[in-house]
């Protein structure tokens, strides 16, 4: 076991450099550079742009440089001082910019995660065991709702009928008077007052699809020679079941566990839009429009990495919950 | 040196006496004598400014001006000096549009980040002079300036007794601090802005201080615009060197700590450190003049301001104002969380962002919601640019047929397009100055605005593009289809978008094939930059002032793109490989001759004379083919608060919501 994930780390290596190389590539391609889109927003904006300020920005910011040196000064600065770079929009170094939310982004993720989970498996596995009975119907009928609604429309729905229904202060996670407030006992019950929203669309989509993943596997197994077997020895229904099928139909929960990291990040993005969340989707998503490219490139290797490293998650914790899997 | 006695100087001072606060007039204030505006008992103090009276006076003694409840606290807890020292000697007497008004409140607005600063620096950034209700300037930290005879030559006159909002006296030492460390440091300013440059080859001004409220900028050219440049300053012009010296390194007694204070903010570079500490929305201790002071940085999902103590202005009734005490700005990503809450009645007062779109969403909720959708006229303007420089020849030819041009506008039929698309909200128009604009030109605005197909078909034929066999028309002499592309930014479902598609119908009728493509922004920068485009539809806005901001009217704004290779040329000459000569008759030459005799005339009436000159030009030849403007704004204004009146022009040159003194909008009192 220690080899393999020894070996797994050594892979992850070089992987991660051709991903950075290749994310640095990406952020590039689009025509101009932050400068051109920063000119464009104070041409908007009816400044007066100079074209040799703008040439001074340029040279401020090495971005008239040749590709390779901008490359080389950003991973080198990751790699040798913690020096993420600083985001051209923010003006704030970029590490700052995304522990900040990352905290945030994750309790939000995860909470919705576990939820979803805690939701979809007692329900996968009733659906399944009763499958065709009303109930699985209903079941059914939800979850396809479930799906085919997107996040963002419910979470335009919700929002709207909390502030005209409940009277709700939306958008955010907190109120005005604890946005800047050190955490205390009253900010935590505020949060909890305003995350409900973010979480039940987060998790309204994602239990759907678990619940119809348990299910299906779950059939799956459920006819298996190993199942009649321990039926006939004359094991009890609800351990049988318990134990040995759903235990492999948990295998996605496990595989998918390696996406859900990075989806950490920016699984939430088109949420958190809607809902004005201070979360690190959306501003992942104003780095790549503004071409913010120190900001924008740590966050798809920090995405990157994360999912290289959830894959390796996955595949331990699926070889400890699945013994059929071997390590070679 | 001529004096050039400024209109509105009359009308201030005429002001100051109908507020029964009048003494001798503005110019003799200016010179140093008591200001009209301070009693007799307290002349000493005013002759000689500074902490000497706060030590003699009883804290009893009356003061000559009222200040807010919050800074009363401070004062009487001893923590701040009384009002009549923080305020300079000649306060600037701020023009109310309604009423006096009373003090305290938040007013809450949105923003949508750093990049989105001017929400909050529109009300922040105050320069020597500011509009007033007629769009003349009128002074604001300067108390009066006088230019010579060929306005190459500025003298400003500043208030005694200015102080920054840390107490420090305002003179002019802040100017030549500025000057001296900011702009002649070529570290810091690589580039000097157009704003402080003349002639062609940009040369710098000179900085003449003749004593502590005085100084001269003397430019190698005329430059009688100048006083337009210094409405809005950010970080120009004036710096609080006693504590920006700290981040300078030629003035930092520290060199060493200074590198490692900008290493550990993470800079590459002592400059780029100065840059960002220089900014009063991301440095909260840096001083400022400006009505209200950050209290965090701009990156917080809350940015909050609150009153600057020391701010110079007063209204006519001696209250130091702002009379508002905070303003909060609020972070949103998207304009539905936006929306809702202004129909919540969360934002108390806003232009920014208030798109015209959820007009009647606004309107239904105004009642719930408690507020009030006022309107001002938006300086935009729907509208065609045909590239006239297009690499396409055949249809370079095409466009600058001014029969061409004169035939796709007579083609529209504005009023129903007015109705399809805007609700009839806006109002049949050539790109042209608004009516509320002093450069207005009827002739202009109304230039064959009219729908007549049958016309524009003759004019069409007349030019020599005939029908095809599926009815659209050809290229002489070819069977090529005259076709071209519209690009824009207008993305699907907009009401930009709808307006273009309904253009290119009305083209079709005439038997012109147009089709819009929308670009994501940087792929459209990139298209006009190499002057790749045939036709864009940008709109055209700037027309509040178009004398301050004439790059539209000239075609040098090549994001508006009707001539973009000629306005490369006149731009940056042949530096630029897709710059390109105009033809030596060409009627552009005519514009561009007109704008440089502007450019040096001192005297305002004789200008706007030769401005129309452009405008007749552009009555007679369409550069730009404008379909409809005068476009509503919006402003979002809470019931209860007051000073600021519907009607008036929303442009960037004129600070949005902020033309009418944000200083002096006020909540009602319950």
């Amino acid at each position: 076991m220690a080899i393999f994930i020894l070996r797994r780390v050594l892979y992850m290596i070089p992987t991660l450099i051709v991903i950075s190389f290749l994310s640095f590539v990406i952020i590039q391609a689009p025509p101009g550079d932050f400068l051109t889109s920063y000119a464009a927003q104070l041409r908007a904006q009816g400044d007066e742009v100079d074209e040799a300020r703008l040439e001074a920005l340029r040279v401020r910011y090495g971005l008239g440089e040749p590709f390779y040196k901008q490359y080389w000064k950003w991973i080198s600065g990751i790699l040798l001082r913690n020096d993420w770079g600083q985001s051209m929009e923010w003006q704030k170094p970029v590490k700052d910019l995304i522990w900040e939310r990352l905290a945030l982004t994750a309790a939000l993720s995860l909470s919705s995660l576990f939820v979803s989970w805690f939701i979809a498996i007692p329900i996968g596995v009733y659906s399944a065991t009763h499958q065709y009975s009303w109930l699985d119907y209903l079941m059914t009928f939800f979850s396809f709702v479930g799906l085919g609604t997107p996040g963002f429309l419910l979470a335009l729905i919700i929002m709207y009928l909390a502030q005209s229904q409940l009277g709700m202060n939306v958008g955010g996670l907190f109120s005005n008077e604890y946005m800047l407030a050190p955490w205390s006992l009253a900010k935590f019950v505020d949060m909890l007052k305003h995350i409900w929203i973010p979480m039940v669309i987060l998790a309204f989509g994602s239990t759907a699809g678990n619940i119809r993943i348990t299910r299906a596997n779950l059939l799956d197994e459920l006819n298996k020679p190993y199942v009649e077997t321990a039926r006939a020895k004359g094991l009890r229904e609800n351990r049988l079941i318990w134990k040995y099928p759903v235990r492999v139909a948990l295998n996605p929960f496990f595989s998918t566990v390696g996406w859900s990291l990075a989806s950490l990040i920016s699984g939430t993005t088109l949420v958190a839009l809607v809902l004005s969340l201070q979360t690190t989707g959306p501003m992942l998503l104003r780095a790549l429009t503004s071409q913010d490219m120190y900001l924008a490139g740590s966050f798809i290797l920090l995405l990157s990495t994360l999912t290289v490293v959830g894959t390796l998650i996955s595949d331990i914790a699926l070889a400890i919950a699945d013994p059929r899997i071997r390590v070679n | 040196m001529k004096k050039i006695v400024k209109r509105g100087q009359v009308s201030r001072r005429e002001f100051m006496r109908l507020s029964a606060l009048a003494g001798a007039g503005a110019f003799v204030a200016a010179c140093g004598g008591a200001g009209p505006a301070a009693p007799a008992e307290e002349a000493p103090a005013a002759a000689a400014p500074a902490e000497a009276p706060a030590a003699d006076a009883p804290a009893a003694a009356p003061s000559t001006y009222n200040e807010a409840p919050m800074l009363a606290d401070l004062v009487s807890a001893g923590s701040l000096p009384p009002v009549d020292e923080r305020l300079p000697s000649t306060p600037m007497v701020m023009p109310v549009a309604e009423m006096t008004g009373s003090y305290g409140g938040t007013f809450r607005r949105g923003f949508k980040g750093v990049s989105d600063r001017w929400g909050p620096t529109k009300m922040q950034d105050r320069g020597m002079a500011w509009y007033d209700q007629d769009l003349n300037m009128q002074p604001r930290i300067a108390e009066s300036w006088e230019i010579n005879e060929d306005a190459s030559s500025w003298t400003f006159h500043m208030r005694e007794g200015m102080k920054w909002s840390d107490g420090t006296p305002f003179t002019t030492e802040s100017i030549q601090w500025w000057y001296d460390n900011e702009l002649k440091n070529e570290t810091l300013t690589p580039a000097p802005s157009s704003s402080w440059t003349t002639g062609a080859d940009a040369t710098l001004m000179e900085l003449e201080v003749a004593d502590d409220y005085t100084f001269t900028l003397k430019f190698s050219d005329p430059n009688p615009l100048f006083i337009y440049k210094v409405g809005r300053l950010t970080n120009a012009l004036y710096e609080p060197g006693h504590y920006m010296a700290q981040f300078h390194m030629d003035l930092t007694d520290d060199q060493a700590a200074l590198e490692a204070a900008s290493k550990e903010a993470g800079f590459e570079s002592w400059d780029q450190y100065y840059t960002d500490r220089n900014n009063w929305y991301l440095n909260p201790e840096k001083p400022s003049v400006g009505p209200w002071l950050a209290k965090n940085e701009l990156s917080n999902e809350l940015f909050l301001m609150e009153r600057n103590p020391y701010f110079f202005a007063v209204d006519a009734d001696g209250n130091q104002l702002p009379y508002v005490d905070n303003v909060e700005h609020r972070l949103f990503e998207t304009p539905d969380v936006f929306n809702l809450w202004i129909i919540n009645g969360e934002i108390d007062f806003q232009n920014r962002h208030v798109g015209l779109d959820s007009f009647t969403l606004f309107k239904e909720n105004e009642e719930q919601g408690d507020y009030q959708v006022m309107i001002g006229s938006s300086a935009g303007h729907v509208a065609i640019q045909m590239n006239l420089t297009t690499k396409n020849e055949p249809l370079r030819e095409f466009f600058n047929n001014r029969d061409v041009r004169v035939a796709l506008s007579l083609a529209v039929d504005r009023e129903a397009m007015n109705e399809l698309i805007y609700d009839g909200l806006l109002t049949p128009r050539q790109y042209s100055p608004l009516s509320k604009s002093p450069q207005f030109y009827e002739k202009l605005s109304n230039a064959y605005i009219e729908y007549d197909v049958d016309q524009a078909n003759s004019l069409l034929d007349g030019a020599g593009y005939e029908r095809g066999a599926d009815g659209i028309r050809v290229f002489p002499g070819t069977s090529d289809p005259v076709s071209f592309v519209i690009e824009g930014t207008d993305q699907p479902g907009t009401q930009g978008e709808q307006a273009v598609l309904q253009v290119i119908k009305y083209y079709e009728d005439v038997g012109v094939k147009a089709s819009y493509k929308g670009f994501e922004r940087s792929l459209y920068e990139e298209h006009w930059g190499a002057n790749e485009i045939e036709a864009a539809w940008w709109g055209g806005d700037r027309t509040v002032l178009p004398i301050v901001a004439p790059w539209i009217f000239l075609g040098t704004m090549i994001d508006r793109p009707w001539a973009d290779a000629w306005g490369k040329w006149r731009n940056s000459g042949d530096s630029d490989p897709n710059a390109e000569e105009p033809p030596a008759d060409h009627w552009i030459r005519d514009i561009w001759a007109v704008w440089d005799q502007i450019e040096v005339e001192p005297d305002s009436d004789k200008r706007n004379e030769l401005f129309t000159q452009i405008l007749d030009i552009w009555a007679e030849e369409l550069p730009m083919v404008g379909y409809l403007g005068e476009s509503p704004a919006l402003i979002i204004v809470k019931n209860g608060v007051h000073n600021y009146l519907p009607g008036f022009p929303i442009d960037d040159t004129t600070g949005d919501e902020h033309l009418l003194n944000t200083e002096t909008y006020f909540w009602e009192s319950a």
